[in-house]
Parts: structure tokens; C-alpha cells; sequence
């Protein structure tokens, strides 16, 4: 189960698992966001390779206007992932406390 | 343990179902739970995106392992396809170089103890290993 949304003050929140199976479903909400903003994790339990394909494509598409995509709550096991795949070089991400 | 499963991403819940009874059945450390997870779906989405010319089930084996699991991905009629031969991504390289896909089997190759592939009458095993 993957759900994706607005939460307080622009922030968009992901929870459940970002598979290759939800992966349209995140492409096609962070499409529609156009400002800078802010990805709460918090509730994420699970990315795999397609959901960091979505947000590197989200990212990628905000900078070439100057913003970005800032990941925030971002459990052990998915900030280990953003590691191993050099997101932590490209994202600012804050990990959960 | 053992199921065949459908050549289709709707069935990763299904292969997450099954990888929770496995777990429940047997004592192995949560902590590889992730790697098990995602190295199973990274190999099953490769599997059902690049061997389109078979409508055979994809068999997915676990067995406990030492401090972890074993896990065999088997693909019938099927083409060859190492997973080890594939290029590294350079991890390294700036945002603007950096393009979606081909991290799939490169997190595979990070996060596994180890991994075997064997290819014999059509039919494609990779077997990995993952361990605390």
C-alpha cells in the first residue's frame, strides 16, 4: 500500500511502499508540483530502485528551475539506500530522528 | 519455501505476503528483511520488463541461511542474463549526468552477501545471499 499527498503547510507525505508498482502513481502527483518543496518519509517504509527513479526525475525537473526536492524523516534502511546510490551527494535529506 | 508467481508488478504485493509468512515461519534477523525485499523485487522486475517472449511464472525460493537467507529467482524459457555483467552507475557523477534506471541491479550487486547465476536448458537461476 503506497499513498501519497498534501500534508500540513505545502509539505507532500509519502507512506507505505514505494515499488515498482506504485512508482506511476508517485510520478504522476510529483508531476504536478512545480515549487520547491519538501518530501516527508516519515511514513515510508519501503523504496526500491522506480521510486528513486521517480524522485531523482522530480528533482532533476525542479532544479533546471532552481529549486528542488528536499527529503525529509527519512528512516535508516531508505537513507542507507539514498547512500548506496549517491542520492545523499544530490538531495538534501534529513534523517529521521 | 517456494511459489511461482505471475509475470506481472501487480503481483509484488503478493511476493511481499509471501517473504512476511517466510519470515514468520523461520528465525532470521529482521535487519535483512530490506535487503531480501528489495533484491527480490529489483530481480523479478527485471526479469518480467526484459524477458517478454515467455508467459511462464517466475519460481521464487527462500531457505534459511546461516545469519540470513538464501533466495533463488528462477526464469524459464527465457534468454540469458547475467546480472553480475551489468556496467556499474556511477554514483559519483553530478545531478545533470545522473539519468532514472540502471540502479536496480547495481543496489542487487551493493547489498548482497554474495550471488550466483547459472543458466542451463533456457532457464535462468540467480541466487543471492543475504546475510547480517
Amino acid at each position: 500500500m503506497f499513498q501519497i499527498g498534501f500534508g500540513d503547510a505545502g509539505t507532500i507525505i509519502a507512506a507505505g511502499r514505494l515499488d515498482a508498482a506504485q512508482a506511476p502513481k508517485a510520478q504522476e502527483f510529483l508531476d504536478a508540483v512545480t515549487d520547491e518543496c519538501i518530501l516527508d518519509l516519515g511514513q515510508l517504509e519501503y523504496i526500491s530502485s522506480a521510486g528513486l527513479g521517480v524522485l531523482l526525475r522530480t528533482h532533476k525537473r525542479l532544479m533546471s528551475n532552481g529549486r528542488g526536492l528536499k527529503l525529509i524523516n527519512v528512516n535508516r534502511h531508505i537513507n542507507d539506500i539514498f547512500m548506496y546510490s549517491g542520492f545523499d551527494k544530490l538531495f538534501e535529506i534529513e534523517a529521521a530522528v | 519455501m517456494r511459489q511461482e508467481f505471475g509475470r506481472s508488478l501487480d503481483n509484488l504485493q503478493t511476493i511481499v505476503s509471501f517473504t512476511d509468512q517466510f519470515f514468520a515461519q523461520n528465525d532470521i534477523d529482521d535487519s535483512v528483511r530490506y535487503i531480501v525485499d528489495l533484491c527480490v523485487e529489483e530481480l523479478f522486475v527485471n526479469m518480467v520488463t526484459y524477458d517478454t517472449e515467455t508467459d511462464a511464472d517466475i519460481l521464487i525460493e527462500m531457505k534459511p541461511h546461516a545469519h540470513g537467507v538464501e533466495v533463488t529467482l528462477t526464469d524459464f524459457d527465457v534468454v540469458r542474463f547475467d546480472p553480475r555483467d551489468v556496467e556499474p552507475v556511477d554514483v559519483d557523477a553530478p545531478l545533470e549526468q545522473r539519468t532514472p534506471g540502471g540502479l536496480g541491479l547495481y543496489l542487487v550487486s551493493k547489498m548482497v552477501s554474495s550471488i550466483h547465476y547459472e543458466y542451463r536448458n533456457r532457464t535462468s537461476k540467480i541466487t543471492f545471499i543475504a546475510d547480517r
